[in-house]
C-alpha cells in the first residue's frame, strides 16, 4: 500500500489543510493563508509523486529482508539528540531570564533535536537491526535533512563572507572576491581533470575551506564593518541655517562657513561641496538640466519633448530625478525655490524659502537632485519669488544658479 | 484479491472501469479549457490587438506559444509513456548505463537550435518596442495603491498643450499616435498593463519606464495592474480612451476650462461639503475661499502615497475609485463600448449626465468608501504609515451631504 514516505507526506499535508482551515477561517490573514495553502498544495504535490514513485525504492514491497533479518540481539545505538534537546531546553531558560532573542535558538534548538530524536526513537522499532533501523530513519529524514542542512550550511558560508567583504576596504573586496573565484575556478579545473581524485582529499579542501571562510567571517564580524565617511549635505547646511540662524550666524562670524542660505551662495561651503561626490547614480528617465555656456539653462525631459516650453513640468508630491549639468567655466550649483514655508524657528512661526540645491559642481560636471514638490504651482499664484526672473512674471517656482542672474528656469506642477 | 469463485483477480477486472473513468475525467478537464477560452466579454485579451505594438506581441507569441507547445507535448508524452511502461510492479531494476554521446550532444544541439530560432525574432520585437523615439506625444503615468494618475505635461506633441492636465482611471490619448509613457509609482511597484495596446510595464517608486501606446482607432481600452500591490490590488484598473485628432482636441480645451461655480442650491452646498471633507485629498482646480484664495489640497499630509484623484473634470470620466466602478449606467455603458470608431467620440465626450448618471454605486462610495473597496483606512491600523491613509477613508457622511455632494460632482465636467 502507502509507502512510509509517502505516509509521512500525506500527514503532513492533512495537518497542512487542517492549518489552513483553522488560520484561514480563525485569522483571516490574506497572507498567512496563502503560504498555508501554498504549503498544502505543494506538500499534496509533493505526496502523489512519492505515491507514485514509492520513495524511488521498486523493492518498498519487499518485505523478506525485514522478515528474516536479525532481530535476535537488539541495542538502541547511542544518541545525541536527547543532549541537544536538554541544551535546547537550557537555552530557552536562559534566554527567557536574560535576551529573549536567545529564546529563538533555542527553540530551533527544541524543534531540530527533539524531530530527530522522535524520527530516531520511532525507527529503532521497525526491527532488531541496526543497519536496517539506520536505513528507515535515512528514508524519512534525509530528505528533510540533506536540503535544509545544505540551505543552513550555504547561508552561514554566504553571511561570512559578506562579513568579510563589509571588512575589507573597497579595493581589498575586489581583489578577495576575484581571488577566491580563481580558487574556486582552479579547484573545479583540477577535480573535472582527475576524475579519480579521492572524495576525501576533495571533501578535505572544500572543509576547510568552508572553516577558514567562517572562521573569517567570525573574526571580521566581531571587528565591525570598515569606515564609510559620512559628511554633511547642503540640506542639512540649509536646515541648519533657518532653523538654528543664532548658531548659524555665529558659525559665520568664525570663518567656519559662508554667510547666507547655501543654496543661495556661490561660495564653497565646507563639508557640504568639498567633500560631495559629484556622481550621478540615476540611469532611468532621469530630467537633464544643463547651465549652458553662455550661462543660461535649459532642460531635456524624456521623450520627445526637445525644444519645448520655457518653464519645466515635474509631476506632483512624486520624486523627481534631475542630473544638474554644469557646462559652464566656474564651479556652480542648481538650486530650486518652491516659494515660502512656515516653519517653527526658535519658539515662533516663521515664513522662510523652501529650497533644495545641488553640491558645487565642477566645471563639466554633473550630480543628480532628487526634487519633490507637494504643492502644485497655482499655490504660489500672484506671490512672486526672489530667485526668480523678477517682476510679476516671477511668480511660482523657480529653478536658479546662485551668482548667474541670467540662468532661470520655471518649475511647474500641475 | 482474488474472487473465490472464479480465481480472477478483482483488481484486474475492475481496471475497465477505473481506465473509462480516467478517461472521462481528462476529457471533460479537456472540454472545459477549451469552453473557457470562448468568452465574449473580455476586454482585456491579448489575442484580439488593436494597436501596432500589441500587434507586434500576438505575432510573436503565437509561433513561439506553437513551438513550446509542441515540445511540451513530446516531453510530456515521453514522460507519460515512460511512466506507465516502467511502473513499479516487483520487477527487477533494469540494467543501468552510462553515458550516450550522440544522443546527449543531439539532445543539447536540438534545443539550442530551437531556442536561438526563438530568440531572434524575440529580440527584435523587444528592441523595437523599447524603442520610443518615434513619439509624438507625452503621458506621464503614475501609479499608487490603488489608483491610476495620467497628467499630461506643457508639449508641443499631442497636438500641442499649454498648461498641464491632470487626470485618472482613464488615459485619452489621440487615435493612430504613438504616445510616450512615462511611468513610475509613489508607493510601491505597480504594472501598467492594457493587453490589448501594449505588453507590461513595472512602475517603479524612483524610476521612471517609457512604454510606447498606440491604438488604430478611436474606442475604449480595459487594463488591469498586473504586479501585485497591496490589498486592492485587484481594484486597480485603469482605460485608456482613444480619440481621432478633432475629438482629442475637445477633449483637451474641455479640460483645460476654467472652473465653472455650481449652479444649483444642493450643489453650491455640495461645494460647500467638499471643502470641508474632501479638499484635504482631492484637488479641483479652480475652487476658491470666499476672499478668492485658491483651496489647495494637501494629499502628502493625509495619504500614504501622497496624492489622490484630481477630480476637475470628474464627470468626463466614465469610472472612479481606479476604474473599478462606472459613472454611467450599464446601458450607456454598453452603448460607449460597442459604437463603432465613427461614433464613439461622440458619445464619450457627452461626459456623464443626468440621465446616464450611475448614482448608485457612487453614493455607496461615498457613504463608506472601505467597505466598498478594500483599503487600509482604519485610523486604529495606519501606526506603520504615522497615521496616513492607503485609500479613501469613511468620512461619516450624512445623507443629506452625499445628496449635495453628488449635485455638485455632477457638475464638474
Amino acid at each position: 500500500m502507502f509507502t512510509t514516505g509517502s505516509k509521512f507526506l500525506i500527514g503532513a499535508s492533512v495537518m497542512a489543510l487542517i492549518a489552513t482551515l483553522v488560520y484561514g477561517i480563525g485569522q483571516g490573514g490574506v497572507l498567512g493563508t496563502v503560504g498555508l495553502t501554498s504549503a498544502t498544495v505543494a506538500l499534496i504535490g509533493l505526496a502523489t509523486l512519492n505515491a507514485l514513485l514509492r520513495d524511488s525504492n521498486v523493492f518498498s514491497d519487499d518485505e523478506a529482508p525485514v522478515e528474516t533479518s536479525s532481530a535476535a540481539q537488539f541495542s538502541p545505538p547511542s544518541s545525541v539528540w536527547p543532549l541537544g534537546f536538554a541544551f535546547g531546553s537550557v537555552v530557552i531558560a536562559v534566554g527567557l531570564i536574560s535576551y529573549q532573542p536567545i529564546v529563538v535558538i533555542g527553540l530551533v534548538a527544541l524543534v531540530v533535536t527533539g524531530g530527530e530524536w522522535a524520527v530516531q526513537a520511532w525507527a529503532e522499532r521497525a526491527s532488531g537491526n541496526v543497519e536496517h533501523n539506520a536505513a528507515v530513519r535515512s528514508r524519512l529524514s534525509n530528505p528533510l535533512e540533506y536540503p535544509v542542512g545544505g540551505a543552513v550550511a550555504i547561508g552561514i558560508i554566504v553571511f561570512s563572507f559578506s562579513r568579510v567583504m563589509l571588512w575589507l576596504s573597497k579595493t581589498n573586496t575586489t581583489i578577495a572576491f576575484s581571488v577566491l573565484a580563481a580558487v574556486v575556478l582552479a579547484i573545479g579545473f583540477a577535480i573535472a581533470y582527475r576524475p579519480k581524485m579521492g572524495a576525501g582529499a576533495v571533501g578535505g579542501v572544500m572543509a576547510v575551506g568552508a572553516v577558514a571562510v567562517v572562521a573569517a567571517g567570525a573574526i571580521t564580524g566581531l571587528d565591525g564593518e570598515r569606515d564609510i565617511p559620512e559628511f554633511e549635505t547642503t540640506s542639512i547646511w540649509q536646515e541648519e541655517a533657518i532653523l538654528h540662524p543664532t548658531e548659524y550666524a555665529e558659525g559665520a562670524e568664525e570663518g567656519k562657513h559662508p554667510a547666507g542660505l547655501i543654496c543661495e551662495s556661490p561660495e564653497e561651503f565646507p563639508e557640504a561641496d568639498e567633500r560631495a561626490s559629484e556622481t550621478v547614480a540615476s540611469k532611468s528617465g532621469s530630467y537633464q538640466v544643463f547651465l549652458t555656456e553662455d550661462e543660461t539653462l535649459a532642460f531635456d525631459v524624456p521623450g520627445p519633448i526637445e525644444e519645448g516650453p520655457a518653464g519645466m513640468v515635474i509631476p506632483r508630491s512624486n520624486p523627481t530625478n534631475v542630473i544638474f549639468r554644469n557646462e559652464s567655466d566656474e564651479h556652480r550649483r542648481l538650486s530650486i525655490d518652491f516659494g515660502t514655508e512656515t516653519l517653527e524657528v526658535e519658539g515662533e512661526d516663521t515664513e522662510v524659502r523652501h529650497q533644495i540645491c545641488t553640491t558645487l559642481i565642477e566645471p563639466g560636471g554633473a550630480q543628480l537632485l532628487t526634487v519633490e514638490a507637494d504643492l502644485p504651482t497655482f499655490s504660489a499664484d500672484g506671490i512672486v519669488n526672489p530667485n526668480g526672473p523678477g517682476g510679476e512674471e516671477g511668480d511660482g517656482f523657480w529653478l536658479f544658479v546662485p551668482g548667474v542672474d541670467t540662468a532661470t528656469l520655471e518649475l511647474i506642477v500641475p | 484479491m482474488r474472487d473465490s469463485e472464479t480465481g480472477t483477480s478483482l483488481n484486474h477486472v475492475n481496471l475497465p472501469n477505473r481506465r473509462a473513468r480516467t478517461l472521462k475525467f481528462a476529457a471533460l478537464a479537456t472540454a472545459g479549457l477549451f469552453v473557457a477560452g470562448c468568452a465574449t466579454n473580455a476586454p482585456q485579451d491579448t489575442t484580439d490587438p488593436a494597436g501596432t505594438n500589441a500587434q507586434q506581441i500576438y505575432d510573436l507569441s503565437w509561433p513561439i506559444f506553437a513551438i513550446a507547445g509542441l515540445v511540451g507535448v513530446i516531453v510530456f508524452g515521453v514522460l507519460a509513456f515512460v511512466i506507465v511502461r516502467d511502473r513499479d510492479r516487483g520487477q527487477p531494476i533494469p540494467e543501468q548505463t552510462h553515458g550516450k554521446p550522440k544522443l546527449e550532444i543531439a539532445l543539447t544541439i536540438l534545443p539550442a537550435l530551437i531556442l536561438i530560432g526563438v530568440a531572434i525574432p524575440t529580440v527584435g520585437v523587444i528592441m523595437d518596442l523599447d524603442d520610443t523615439s518615434d513619439t509624438e506625444c507625452v503621458v506621464n503615468v503614475t501609479g499608487q495603491q490603488w489608483w491610476w494618475e495620467f497628467d499630461y505635461p506643457v508639449q508641443d506633441g499631442c497636438g500641442g498643450i499649454t498648461e498641464p492636465i491632470v487626470t485618472s482611471g482613464q488615459m485619452v490619448i489621440p487615435a493612430d499616435t504613438n504616445v510616450l509613457i512615462r511611468g513610475t509609482s509613489r508607493d510601491v511597484i505597480h504594472s501598467f498593463w492594457i493587453p490589448r495596446l501594449n505588453g507590461k510595464r513595472d512602475m517603479v517608486p524612483g524610476r521612471v519606464h517609457n512604454l510606447r501606446m498606440q491604438a488604430n482607432e478611436p474606442g475604449i481600452y480595459a487594463g488591469q495592474c498586473a504586479e501585485f500591490c497591496g490589498l486592492s490590488h485587484a481594484n486597480m484598473r485603469m482605460e485608456v480612451v482613444a480619440l481621432d485628432d478633432g475629438d482629442f482636441e475637445t477633449w483637451k480645451a474641455n479640460q483645460l476650462e476654467d472652473y465653472e461655480s455650481p449652479t444649483s442650491e444642493a450643489a453650491l452646498r455640495g461645494e460647500t461639503s467638499f471643502v470641508t471633507n474632501c479638499s484635504r485629498c482631492h484637488q479641483i482646480d479652480g475652487i476658491t475661499d470666499a476672499d478668492g484664495v485658491p483651496i489647495v489640497s494637501r494629499p502628502d499630509q493625509q495619504v500614504y502615497s501622497g496624492a489622490a484623484p484630481n477630480l476637475t473634470n470628474l464627470m468626463t470620466r466614465n469610472t472612479f475609485a481606479g476604474a473599478s466602478w462606472d459613472l454611467i449606467n450599464q446601458d450607456y455603458r454598453d452603448e460607449v463600448w460597442e459604437a463603432s470608431p465613427e461614433e464613439f467620440g461622440d458619445l464619450y465626450l457627452a461626459g456623464v449626465t443626468d440621465d446616464v448618471f450611475n448614482e448608485v454605486d457612487l453614493r455607496e462610495w461615498l457613504r463608506n468608501s472601505p467597505t466598498k473597496k478594500p483599503m487600509y483606512t482604519d485610523p486604529l491600523e495606519l501606526e506603520a504609515t504615522d497615521g496616513l491613509v492607503r485609500g479613501m477613508p469613511y468620512l461619516a457622511l450624512s445623507e443629506d451631504q452625499i445628496d449635495d455632494l453628488l449635485a455638485y460632482l455632477l457638475e464638474r465636467k
